[in-house]
């Protein structure tokens, strides 16, 4: 009974408090008031009757964002493995079974996980869902740009990897017409519905996460520049080094104020860009008089107050 | 197929460019029905003030004016936001939805004594109940402001005794009992909304209070007593 507690009045306040009651379930305290409530009222009140309408719907918006959020760890796993099978392509002879490897592997993480994502954010709005799924497609676009440079030497573009994740009824990954206006414009626009008329849908790339995806890649690049030396791939370190440069001055002409995350990485991305540039510099500077097996050992020496600073890798 | 670089960054600062401007417009916006929904919390709380339970009709009757611009806010807004880009911008009306919504749910409060839906709290507001309909009033922020009404009306309970009016608080003592109750049929996660909830214990337990101590001291109209919730135990304990 609620009235016995009124005796004690205060202590019966902070004894609740306590007791670390956080009114879930009807137990103690003002809670039999409500289920006395339920109990003696017709559970047919409008009130009632709205309120189990509400947490019906509650509880199924709840239900798809913690779905997603799960799709969405298992793609940053198998994203992060990706990336490290990336990062053993350093001999040529196995360059092409990698790639490969790689490739179908991203393929399958678009038909499984990101098919899925994409089917649960049919006819909603992407955006009240995107923080579910946001971190999990970072570490797919470093991936997959990770991917596309080793094989083209470029960057890939959103629309690409938009276009990568749309889908059609038919299973048939769509290449229609809707997306092929024009780069900039569609980028611009950018047309967040999820479901178009003829039935297509797709896991929609925030170009915000793309950005932020591709700031993580130069994390990787540089990486991969330094492991070329140890394997005395001097060419491979220099072009890294070039696209990573190219990179670096495409974010500083990009006004990025107001996204906290991008100024984060921006920094991360200077750093990482001056390592390389060190790198870059020794071999020159020093590159004759060394034998290229002992440039590794000392590169990392010179960098040695830089890579304390790195973030882990496994 | 590939693009140059300088085109994904530029045309990733177009995007932003675009976005930046349609922020600005609907801050602006937004200020305005700000402004609206603080001169109708003013307008309201004369129901605090001595003597403000009579002004109630006027009073309501001047909020149900003012809505009037809220509506037109609302219809600006709509008119801003492309369809399926609503919780892109959420952030800058949500906190002014949960406000209007809290509003609109006291004035009918004041007038009818009932618990606004959700349909109608929409209505006043000047916007849709679902997301597929368009520009739409948020289940949480909805909920919300029915928290916040609570809070106000466990004031409210308070200051209509100091105004002698006995009978009020035990009408809002049901009231709040219902929404306590229908609270408790939703599964809140770890969020804003719970925490928010998690206050609410306190507006009941005010309220009952206020009753309580009418019902010791005998001021309870005898007339509302026996078909109100929960009252029967008290007197039986006084």
């Amino acid at each position: 009974m609620p009235y016995q507690e009124r005796g004690h009045g205060r202590r019966g306040r902070s004894d609740r408090k306590h007791n670390g009651y956080h009114g879930g379930r009807n137990k103690h305290g003002v809670g039999d008031k409500a289920q006395e409530f339920l109990e003696t009222t017709d559970t047919s009140s409008p009130v009632i009757k709205s309120f189990q309408q509400y947490a019906s719907e509650l509880d199924f918006k709840h239900d798809k964002f913690e779905r997603i959020v799960k799709l969405s760890r298992d793609v940053t796993i198998e994203s992060k493995r990706i990336i490290f099978l990336l990062h053993t392509l350093d001999r040529e002879s196995k360059r092409d079974a990698i790639l490969a490897e790689a490739s179908s592997r991203l393929t399958q993480l678009v038909n499984t996980h990101f098919k899925a994502i994409a089917k649960e954010l049919k006819g909603e709005d992407p955006y009240q869902y995107i923080k579910a799924y946001t971190a999990g497609l970072q570490e797919y676009v470093e991936a997959v740009t990770f991917r596309d440079y080793l094989m083209n030497n470029s960057l890939q573009s959103w629309t690409m990897i938009q276009q990568d994740l749309n889908y059609r009824n038919s299973d048939v990954p769509s290449e229609d017409e809707s997306v092929a206006t024009t780069e900039e414009k569609a980028i611009a626009t950018c047309s967040a519905s999820s479901n178009d008329e003829d039935g297509s849908f797709k896991t929609y790339v925030s170009p915000v996460d793309y950005i932020l995806g591709v700031a993580d890649l130069t994390g990787e690049l540089m990486r991969k520049c330094i492991n070329n030396l140890g394997s005395g791939n001097i060419e491979g370190c220099y072009q890294t080094c070039t696209f990573v440069r190219e990179i670096y001055s495409g974010f500083l002409g990009v006004n990025c104020t107001g996204l906290k995350e991008m100024s984060r990485k921006l920094a991360t991305l200077r750093q990482s860009l001056s390592k390389m540039e060190v790198a870059c510099y020794t071999i020159h500077v020093r590159g004759s008089e060394i034998p290229k097996h002992m440039l590794a050992d000392v590169i990392s020496g010179t960098q040695g107050n830089f890579l304390e600073e790195d973030e882990g890798f496994y | 197929m590939t693009l140059p670089m300088s085109e994904v960054f530029t045309s990733f600062q177009d995007y932003l460019n675009t976005e930046q401007e349609l922020r600005e417009e609907i801050r602006n916006i937004v200020k305005d029905i700000e402004q609206t929904a603080r001169e109708i919390l003013t307008t309201l709380q004369s129901i605090h003030h001595e003597g403000g339970i009579q002004e109630i009709p006027a009073s309501c009757q001047k909020a149900r004016t003012l809505f009037g611009g809220i509506k037109e806010g609302y219809k600006k807004l709509a008119e801003k936001i492309p369809a399926d880009h609503y919780y892109r911008y959420h952030d800058h009306w949500r906190f002014v939805s949960q406000r209007a919504a809290f509003l609109a749910s006291l004035t009918i409060y004041l007038e009818s004594g009932q618990l606004a839906s959700r349909e109608t709290v929409a209505e006043i507001m000047g916007v849709k109940v679902q997301r597929d309909e368009g520009f739409h009033l948020d289940l949480e922020d909805y909920l919300m402001g029915l928290l916040q009404l609570s809070s106000e009306m466990s004031r409210f309970a308070v200051n209509s005794v100091t105004c002698g009016d006995y009978s009020r608080p035990l009408q809002i003592s049901r009231f709040v009992a219902e929404l306590n109750a229908g609270f408790r049929l939703l599964n809140l996660k770890n969020d804003s909304l719970r925490k928010r909830f998690d206050a609410l214990k306190y507006d009941v337990k005010k309220i009952e209070e206020v009753v309580y101590d009418l019902t010791i001291r005998g001021l309870k109209p005898e007339t509302s007593s026996t078909n109100l919730m929960g009252e029967g135990d008290i007197s039986e304990k006084a």
